[in-house]
């Protein structure tokens, strides 16, 4: 029975492609799995080239699986009303350029089935919203990459959908309108929509999700809610110290404590990273040499160091690169 | 028909056959809407126009009294023939622009069936081609008066006619062109129009006791072929009739248009079949 909390379930999709003269198979997806959840925000990366991208179009029918299941809101993805409830904004979208913004919202809010009153009042809105009030009644053609993005967002935000899922919305914009952006990312989640978005920015990622799941080559190489990402792997944790008068002793003393590993020092101040279940044992040091903590915190990865280290293919690469 | 309510007291109309029909009706409108700011449109358009003012130097060539019948043969050809070229370039260049262009993209994941997209896409083109017809007819029938000849029912029933053979030459241009590439999809649905109109010729060759359509069997079984596959569009063409002055029955104008319409929906429901399984990458 589909639970009704879960928004967007992918199962072990597979998409192989058939490119060139000799129709040469390329494994585009190997059996990617994951949910989204309702007011869930879950970021997808990948390097270029992982499956990003093919795997959005799957679920939304632009590209048919050869493998696996998508199911939006419990429903097949072929069946419009399970597409009606999700806004979707393709990656460095096109829109047709002989239309104004008013004009595309209008033809989309159609597709939805919105009234002309309805439409009357949330287009200007949403292009209010967007920062396009002055450029609504302007045909597209003219539109610099970020505006258009602008608009692409506007149009994955007509119905009210209670999932988006936009593919690199960060694309094309200045730093301003990617705080925009984010900000109406943050309000997004806080009136209950879920997220699935790919981006390459990951303190974005970092900043706006509960969880996110890697892809490198078509396969799924970590996922899970972005605290326990953070921490599974490392279960280390960092200490500042003040030193003594003599600070050389002190430091070795401290470093004499299995697994701690020197960060940097001045002559005044030390700070070390060390297994957690070293903490009592380093204390103890500490003590003893007239060292005294300032600071103890549970080491954390950022993301982008999990995401180099998962992303098996980006390692490779730069192995590649260093050898002569 | 059903709605749904947003989390944001919004009602979306995406159930039932209404629903369907209002989104086919906004595909169509936004392809009418595309292909009045082509200048494609407007350039054959133009051409033709000018093309059938001219018709009024031509006539002077003519004898006085064959002048309005003049007017009216070089009309009969020139109208069809441009609705066609219009037909055949719009068909292929929108189609295959929403999809080299990906505009395509942002639309199709929208509540909205392919076919429903396809059958707007179609519809649309139709009801521009229609009005291409009706001003071309307005400038013509203009044309007539001045060299004294006027827009008889039956001439009317003649354009009308054409017009089916328009519709069906607009499904081919859209089958190909879901498939593939423009330069192709152009080439096809020309081939598809010009072995149409001389089907006949085919036919006519297949049957005869000697020649290269009767003697090399590769070229018989192509004929055999070319003659399954490709509707006949001379039965849309009763200019040689209307010169003779003869009265086209009813019963050949319903079995025209029927035929018409039934080789316009093959080649939509094959055009949908295919497009269907089509991969957007």
């Amino acid at each position: 029975m589909a639970d009704a909390d879960i928004l967007l379930e992918v199962e072990k999709l597979a998409k192989t492609f058939r490119v060139g003269f000799f129709g040469r198979r390329v494994q585009a997806l190997r059996g990617v799995s994951l949910q989204v959840r309702r007011g869930e925000s879950l970021g997808y990366l990948g390097p270029n080239g992982s499956g990003k991208t093919t795997s959005i179009k799957c679920i939304l029918t632009l590209i048919r699986p050869t493998q696996g299941q998508v199911r939006l809101f419990g429903l097949d993805p072929t069946d419009p009303l399970a597409r009606a409830r999700v806004g979707y904004l393709p990656e460095s979208p096109y829109f047709y350029d002989y239309l104004k913004p008013t004009e595309v919202l209008d033809y989309v809010g159609r597709l939805y089935g919105l009234d002309r009153g309805t439409l009357r009042k949330r287009i200007p809105e949403l292009l209010d919203r967007l920062g396009l009030s002055e450029s609504m009644n302007r045909p597209l053609r003219g539109f610099s990459k970020g505006m258009l993005q602008r608009v692409g967002i506007a149009q994955s935000l007509l119905s009210d959908p209670d999932l988006l899922v936009w593919d690199e919305p960060m694309s094309g914009l200045d730093p301003i309108g990617r705080k925009e952006v984010r900000e109406l990312m943050i309000d997004l989640r806080r009136q209950g929509k879920s997220l699935f978005f790919s981006s390459h920015v990951l303190a974005d990622v970092e900043t706006l999700c509960d969880s996110v799941c890697i892809l490198d080559r078509g396969a799924v190489v970590a996922q899970g809610a972005l605290s326990d990402l953070l921490h599974a792997d490392r279960l280390e944790s960092e200490a500042h110290f003040t030193l003594p008068i003599d600070p050389e002793p002190a430091v070795a003393a401290l470093q004499r404590v299995a697994g701690v590993q020197l960060l940097d020092q001045s002559s005044t101040t030390v700070r070390l990273v060390l297994p957690t279940a070293q903490v009592s044992a380093l204390t103890a040091a500490a003590l003893s040499c007239g060292a005294q903590l300032t600071e103890l915190s549970p080491r954390r990865d950022s993301l982008e160091e999990l995401f180099v280290r998962k992303s098996v293919h980006l390692e490779e690469k730069s192995a590649a690169k260093e050898k002569p | 028909m059903s709605s749904i309510t947003t989390s944001g007291g919004l009602q979306l109309q995406v159930q039932g056959p209404l629903a369907s029909l209002r989104r086919v009706g906004a595909v169509a409108a936004n392809t009418v809407r595309e292909a009045g700011r082509n200048r494609l449109f407007f350039g054959i358009l133009g051409a033709a126009v000018l093309l059938l003012i001219f018709s009024v130097v031509l006539s002077d060539l003519a004898l006085v009294d064959q002048r309005a019948r003049l007017v009216q043969d070089f009309g009969l050809f020139t109208i069809p023939l441009l609705c066609n070229l219009t037909a055949i370039l719009l068909g292929v260049v929108l189609m295959t622009k929403e999809i080299e262009r990906k505009t395509l993209y942002a639309i199709l994941p929208k509540p909205l069936r392919r076919a429903e997209f396809l059958l707007g896409k179609y519809l649309g083109l139709v009801l521009l081609l229609l009005a291409e017809l009706l001003i071309l007819t307005f400038v013509w029938s203009g044309v007539l008066l001045l060299r004294g000849g006027w827009l008889t029912p039956v001439i009317a029933e003649a354009l009308a006619l054409q017009f089916i053979e328009i519709m069906l030459v607009t499904a081919v241009a859209l089958f190909f062109s879901a498939l593939s590439s423009p330069i192709l999809s152009g080439v096809l649905t020309a081939g598809v129009f010009v072995i149409g109109r001389i089907t006949y010729v085919i036919s006519e060759l297949l049957g005869a006791q000697k020649g290269v359509f009767v003697e090399v069997p590769l070229m018989r079984a192509l004929g055999r072929v070319l003659l399954a596959v490709v509707p006949d569009l001379s039965t849309f063409n009763i200019s040689d009739e209307l010169l003779l002055d003869w009265t086209i029955p009813n019963a050949y104008l319903g079995a025209a248009t029927a035929y018409g319409l039934s080789w316009t929906a093959v080649f939509l429901v094959l055009a949908v079949l295919l497009f269907e399984r089509r991969d957007l990458v």
